[in-house]
């Protein structure tokens, strides 16, 4: 049940986690002609906070002060449930999947609730904002997960995505429909992540207007080493569900053990410069509209879920 | 089963006590004395069978007219059992504070007495093995929870409530009655025992299911049967409103696991029926739940929510033994027991708290709440942990029984044939799981987060150990079977052994692995215990080094942040419900500077009370006959036998 050679992979994901949106930034910049700052900018930005302290208002209470750690704690505890190596999980056992989502959930919910505490409007349309749509992403997710399931016949993520998931004979062929599924369930994960992670189509992490923000301006008034845990916490959950979109879509189990480390690696960059690509050339949705992107997202996993269900 | 009745009589006993010495000091002490032993006593045979012993039943013939009384404590009876006393303590405990105020001008100890009958009735309700007791049993539940919902008659939404529960409870009464007498005919004999030895013809099988589904289904709150419940629920003093969401409701379920158990199972269209029903719920009632504006028609919403999990636990149990799947049927049923369990002990805590936080500002609607965890920060964990729980999330217990509903519908996929589909009720479920999300991520926020949005919710003061103790035992029960998961499991998956009738070896093969990877939720939610709480330390440590400022609300520069200011219920809910209007049948109402949202129940307000309308206006037409005037009557007699004597002399009679 718990597999400790898939630390090492657990570690990389955590060191390298904040290059992730320092890299789709750079992709962005480069496709429409500007500098940028630099990949590692977010590194700097986490150094600078965690130097300095935290302010509060005297709205909120401890759960206020609970969230980022709640965050932080629920983004690495899905990363040990997810076989980064390609091979297992750190903790796999039967229905770890419902504890991957659960856990982001958790984090979500506090982070929420934090909005809320503080008493602004501003804080409170992020929170109404970020509940609305995550609920539309939950179903999408499960339903890849469902899709996995059934081609894999494994109820752990280590069996879906890892060890004995036979990913790479579904891909080549193997097992009716099983390519085209897999093919749409990676869209829909991809979807699944810009919407969790707060990504043009669905949030602009670059707008400056208080009004059209979902996730920067529900952490509008953590400061310090608070604001350095939610936007770390982010950084993993990108890299969580960016390896999840990896997992899917490169499976590693055939490849030598190096390899598979720098496969891993160089998926996770295409997945931050895939998001930077998506950031270049579209802009973000009307709010009222993302939900039907979100929608989008399920009926393709529900269609990939069906396609290995009539086999 | 001795020291069962002897625990009920004690229950009783100290619900006459109450009632009888309700002008003295002891009575409450009394009552709350009985009680708890009555319902220790009771708990010891209902804790053995979970345990694995067994119980002699007992059985008394009383002649015509009611004949075989009988009473058994299997182990779906002793699940219940234990859902039924143990939380009813709790809530009898709570009640006995809670009322207190009321002393002065009320019939409190006769309220006490009804609680404690009411207790007495479901504890039957789940035992009884015989037609009469049962119905019996059942009435007694239904009319005692009546009395006890119109405590404050002087007002007249409560009346109303109440006449709407009244009528709603008979109606699913008349149901269990006309499924008695079919069953009856066909097997011989009208104990549980001779409907399990019959076999019934499909034509008469297929009745008597419909029949339970409609009068359980009115019981449980299943959609479109809901329309009773959260009037009533609203209605009823606190801990009453625990009660009834938290475990009347569900002898509606056990009423369903019961007949399929004896039954034997039950046929697809059954099966998709309740899979259906429960989706159908689930989905209504969390929408339905977050265009409220009052605090415990909320919750009595998302009690609707949570049957319609239950029932899709149910329905992926009953399609398990109707495509011959065991494994599937255990896990079903396994999840809809455990989830049962679960939503009684963490719904009672969430209205104990809203009782609370009533009695602390007088108020229920949450648009004039706020800020409150500042000075009851005791209610606020305690409702935050049931809040947690309700929406499944780790380290509490509703995840565990998520997680076994989740896996029963997927184990569905992994069979042949047509019980693959329901698979994607997978989907279904993760949906509700994100809008229940989302509505307590609501309730909590506006109703103890941020500054208070009225002068009552600024008074708000924490209130005294006879209000927090009951709460913290049921919070503590949350924790509990939520870091341990594998008992728990166990025990669900033995009892659905029993409603699937399944034995021997193909029941360890299930049970096996599955309590093995339960502990995998017990590191799961254990590690996210002792991780934040490291984190927590490891923070104010930082902080001690580093001591933080204080200030006001940032709010873009803004600095004045008013209670009225802020994101209000309504607001907050807004996008989710426009977004699925057209499935509610709630609209948002939007108007320059203003927008509102009426919540109001699609079948109560447009299918039932217009039916009911149109009946009685057809009545109408027939009152003019009805006058109350003996003579009339005379007269109509007279014609009526003129009329015979016509129809004789017309040669009617040959």
């Amino acid at each position: 049940m718990i597999a400790w050679t898939a630390i090492p992979a657990l570690l990389l994901v955590l060191v390298v986690a904040p290059l992730l949106p320092g890299i789709a930034t750079k992709t962005k910049s480069w496709l429409t002609g500007r500098r940028g700052p630099p990949v590692l900018q977010l590194y700097f930005d986490l150094g600078k906070l965690w130097r300095k302290r935290s302010t509060y208002s005297r709205t909120t209470t401890w759960m206020f002060r609970l969230a980022p750690l709640a965050l932080l704690v629920t983004s690495v505890g899905a990363a040990c449930l997810l076989p980064l190596d390609g091979r297992s999980a750190l903790l796999g056992f039967r229905g770890d999947f419902i504890a991957f989502a659960s856990l982001l959930a958790v984090g979500r919910f506090a982070l929420v609730l934090a909005g809320l505490d503080t008493g602004s409007s501003f804080e409170g349309m992020g929170a109404s904002r970020d509940a609305t749509f995550a609920t539309f992403a939950e179903p999408a997710l499960f339903l890849g997960f469902v899709t996995l399931f059934l081609i894999s016949g494994n109820l752990s993520l280590t069996g879906m995505l890892g060890v004995g998931a036979g990913l790479l004979s579904a891909w080549i062929g193997g097992g009716g429909h099983a390519a085209p599924a897999l093919a749409l369930i990676t869209i829909s994960l991809f979807l699944v992540l810009l919407a969790e992670t707060s990504r043009v189509p669905v949030d602009d992490p670059a707008t400056h207007l208080e009004l059209t923000m979902i996730h920067e301006v529900i952490v509008l008034d953590h400061s310090g080493p608070d604001l350095a845990c939610i936007l770390y916490s982010s950084a993993v959950k990108l890299a969580v569900l960016g390896a999840l979109v990896v997992g899917v879509l490169v499976p590693r189990t055939a490849l030598p053990a190096p390899l598979t480390g720098l496969v891993f690696t160089g998926g996770l960059v295409l997945v931050a410069v895939a998001i930077g690509i998506v950031e270049s050339v579209m802009a973000r949705l009307r709010l009222s509209r993302v939900p039907q992107f979100l929608v989008a997202a399920a009926v393709l996993s529900t269609l990939g879920a069906l396609l290995v269900l009539v086999r | 089963m001795t020291l069962f009745f002897l625990g009920l009589g004690l229950i009783l006993a100290g619900g006459a006590f109450a009632w009888l010495l309700q002008r003295t000091r002891i009575a409450d002490s009394v009552f709350a004395l009985l009680v708890s032993l009555g319902c220790a006593a009771a708990l010891i045979p209902a804790a053995g069978v979970l345990g694995g012993r067994t119980v002699a039943g007992v059985a008394w013939d009383l002649g015509p007219p009611t004949g075989i009384w009988a009473f058994d404590i299997d182990a779906l009876s002793a699940l219940f059992v234990a859902v039924v006393l143990g939380v009813g303590l709790a809530a009898v405990l709570y009640g006995i504070s809670y009322l207190a105020p009321e002393r002065e001008h009320r019939s409190v100890g006769g309220t006490h007495f009804l609680t404690a009958l009411f207790l007495v009735a479901m504890a039957l309700v789940v035992t009884a093995r015989a037609t009469i007791p049962f119905l019996i049993a059942w009435e007694l539940m239904a009319l005692s929870a009546y009395l006890l919902v119109v405590f404050e008659d002087e007002q007249r939404e409560v009346r109303r409530a109440g006449l709407i529960y009244l009528a709603a409870t008979h109606i699913g009464t008349l149901a269990l009655v006309a499924m008695f007498a079919l069953w009856g005919t066909h097997a011989g004999g009208f104990t549980f025992d001779a409907f399990s030895r019959s076999a019934l013809p499909a034509g008469a099988g297929a009745a008597v299911l419909s029949l339970a589904l409609l009068g359980f289904g009115f019981k449980a709150g299943l959609v479109p049967l809901h329309f009773w419940l959260p009037g009533a629920h609203a209605a009823a003093p606190s801990h009453i409103s625990a009660l009834m969401s938290g475990v009347m409701i569900k002898t509606g379920i056990y009423g369903l696991l019961r007949v399929i158990s004896l039954i034997g199972g039950a046929p697809p269209w059954w099966s998709w029926t309740v899979l259906a029903l429960g989706a159908l719920s689930g989905v209504l009632g969390v929408l339905w739940a977050l265009a409220q504006h009052d605090l415990k028609r909320l919750l009595a919403y998302h009690s609707i929510e949570n049957i319609g999990i239950i029932l899709l636990g149910v329905g992926t149990g009953a399609l398990g033994i109707a495509y011959g799947r065991p494994a599937l049927a255990l896990l079903g049923f396994a999840g809809a027991v455990l989830h049962t369990a679960n939503h009684a002990v963490f719904k009672s805590l969430l209205f104990m708290g809203a009782g609370t936080v009533f009695r602390a500002t007088g108020t229920r609607a949450m648009d004039r709440l706020g800020g409150l965890a500042r000075h009851m920060p005791l209610t606020w964990i305690l409702f935050l942990i049931g809040s947690v729980a309700i929406v499944g999330l780790p380290p509490l217990n509703g995840f565990v029984s998520e997680w076994l509903v989740f896996l029963g519908m997927l184990q569905a996929g992994a069979a042949l044939g047509p019980v693959r589909a329901a698979v994607l009720g997978a989907g279904v479920l993760a949906l509700i799981g994100g809008l229940a999300l989302a509505c307590f991520a609501k309730v909590g926020g506006v109703v103890f987060l941020g500054e208070p949005r009225s002068e009552s919710a600024a008074k708000g003061r924490e209130a005294g150990p006879g209000y927090i103790a009951p709460m913290a035992a049921l919070a503590l029960a949350c924790v509990a079977i939520g870091l341990l998961a594998p008992p728990a499991v166990r025990i669900a998956l033995e009892v659905a052994a029993t409603v699937a009738g399944a034995a021997g070896p193909a029941r360890q093969d299930v049970i096996a692995p599955l309590t093995a990877a339960a502990s995998g939720i017990t590191v799961v939610s254990g590690g996210l215990v002792v991780l934040i709480g490291l984190a927590w330390a490891w923070r104010r440590m930082l902080e001690r080094r580093r001591p933080s400022a204080w200030t006001e609300t940032w709010a873009c520069g803004y600095n004045g942040v008013a209670g009225r200011m802020q994101y209000t219920a309504a607001s907050y809910a807004a996008p989710l419900l426009a977004a699925f209007a057209r499935l509610s049948g709630i609209r948002v109402a939007r108007a320059p500077g203003a927008f509102h949202t009426h919540p109001f129940d699609l079948v109560l307000e447009r299918l039932v009370l217009p039916t009911w309308r149109r009946m009685a206006g057809t009545a109408e037409a027939i009152r003019p006959l009805q006058q109350g005037r003996l003579q009339t009557y005379l007269l109509y007699i007279v014609g009526v036998l003129l009329a015979l004597l016509l129809y004789l002399w017309l040669g009617g009679a040959a």
